[in-house]
């Protein structure tokens, strides 16, 4: 029931004076029971992009899915007042159904856009259009991942990005692209909290935030 | 409203593509009716009173078996988290899921029982007591069906487990709709009355309790 309370405020929407914040205060996250996260504060302001990192089973996707109210907190406090989205491991795509089909349900699900134009534009941003209409699940990895990175183009631009490895199997001119949005997206006052072994966003000159890893 | 229909749509579509699965449903509702009368003989004094409690067994079992994959899919594409994010919430999220699970799954069995009422030989005065309470039945197992679902989800069960849960909450509607599709006082009887305050009570608790096993669920077993 704490947890659950946990969640409701931490995820609550924020007056309107409030600024564009993401504050993590305390964390402290278990998984099973291990004590992945400990004690840990992060503070990131609009237009900050910063990279996690650390090594396998650091806690990595476990904070950014607590963050994303995933998973509970055992302690601490997480606030962010900014629509949230979030690409994990699972590109969140229904193989059955196209991309784009999939893209327009998932923009009408969050009340985004969803004219013809709109989502054209999504679909474009990674270049996805010549496979967009195709059922998924013919889709290598690096196509699904394309598509479900082209939601962020549909994304309010004060919005906080949690991504997941987010160029784990793109190639390199989609990788590029992923640089441009990313770094579009922190000049225009939104925030990017990205786990990433690879290169990211290097030309942006990201904030750092090393997980040592309590269990590894 | 609109999240909440573009969620129906999304399924709608999906299943559209999956429609085979509808098919080995259908199959499956007919064999089930076929089988009875095979086992218990061409005794037509025996056979009559059957007919309409075999319709309903063969329709719990036949929109229970369809469940296990109703949530499993959404949590292993990440679309769970998709929702969790979302304006939908994951309440609304469960009575979507039940809407478009009904309409591909109890409305096609529903419309095949006067075929079935007719192999059966069930007079053609008692189809519309029959054809309201399994409307009303239906719908209510399958609310039934979401709540197992999401319980299995949580657990990391499946349909073992889901089938354990759900049968025994599944006898009120099994003998409401039978008294009432059975009704000799037209439509509209007690029984049908009793039949649709489960299916009220259903309505009002199953996305409520789906919302919590999956938000469970997912907090215990996510990535």
């Amino acid at each position: 029931m704490t947890d659950h309370d946990h969640k409701k405020t931490a995820r609550k929407t924020a007056p309107s004076t409030a600024d564009n914040h993401l504050h993590i205060k305390q964390l402290s996250v278990l998984r099973g029971m291990v004590l992945v996260i400990r004690s840990l504060s992060h503070q990131q302001s609009a237009g900050d992009i910063c990279c996690l990192t650390g090594p396998n089973g650091a806690g990595k996707s476990t904070l950014l899915r607590t963050i994303a109210g995933r998973l509970p907190a055992a302690g601490g406090d997480i606030s962010c007042a900014v629509p949230i989205i979030y690409v994990g491991h699972t590109d969140g795509l229904s193989g059955a159904i196209s991309g784009r089909e999939n893209l327009a349900g998932w923009a009408k699900i969050n009340g985004f856009p969803t004219t013809e134009t709109a989502i054209d534009t999504a679909l474009s941003s990674f270049a996805t259009n010549r496979f967009a209409n195709l059922p998924v699940r013919v889709l290598s990895r690096g196509q699904r991942r394309r598509l479900a990175l082209a939601r962020l183009a549909l994304a309010p631009a004060n919005s906080l990005w949690l991504l997941d490895e987010p160029n784990a199997s793109l190639d390199q001119a989609s990788s590029r692209i992923l640089d441009d949005i990313v770094q579009k997206h922190a000049t225009a006052g939104g925030m990017v909290l990205a786990a990433t072994h690879l290169d990211f966003a290097a030309a942006a000159k990201p904030r750092s935030l090393h997980l040592p890893g309590l269990v590894t | 409203m609109k999240p909440f229909f573009a969620q129906i749509e999304r399924d709608l579509l999906i299943a559209w593509q999956n429609r085979q699965d509808l098919g080995v449903m259908l199959v499956f509702f007919v064999i089930i009716i076929a089988l009875f009368p095979l086992a218990i003989g061409a005794n037509a004094t025996v056979l009559d009173p059957l007919g309409v409690p075999v319709i309903w067994i063969a329709a719990l079992l036949a929109i229970l078996a369809g469940f296990d994959r109703l949530f499993a899919q959404d949590v292993r594409d990440g679309w769970l988290d998709q929702i969790a994010l979302s304006q939908l919430g994951l309440g609304w999220y469960a009575l979507a899921k039940a809407i478009s699970h009904w309409l591909t799954a109890g409305l096609p069995l529903l419309i095949m029982t006067p075929l079935m009422a007719m192999m059966l030989n069930i007079p053609l005065q008692q189809w519309p007591p029959l054809l309201v309470a399994l409307l009303i039945g239906s719908m209510g197992l399958t609310l039934l069906g979401v709540i197992g679902a999401a319980l299995a989800e949580g657990a990391r069960r499946g349909t073992a487990l889901m089938a354990l849960l759900i049968l025994p909450l599944a006898v009120p509607l099994l003998i409401f709709g039978t008294l009432a599709s059975q009704s000799d006082r037209g439509i509209i009887s007690p029984h049908l009355m009793l039949l649709g305050a489960v299916f009220a009570l259903l309505l009002a608790l199953a996305p409520l309790v789906a919302a919590s096993a999956l938000e469970i669920g997912e907090t215990e077993t996510g990535l």
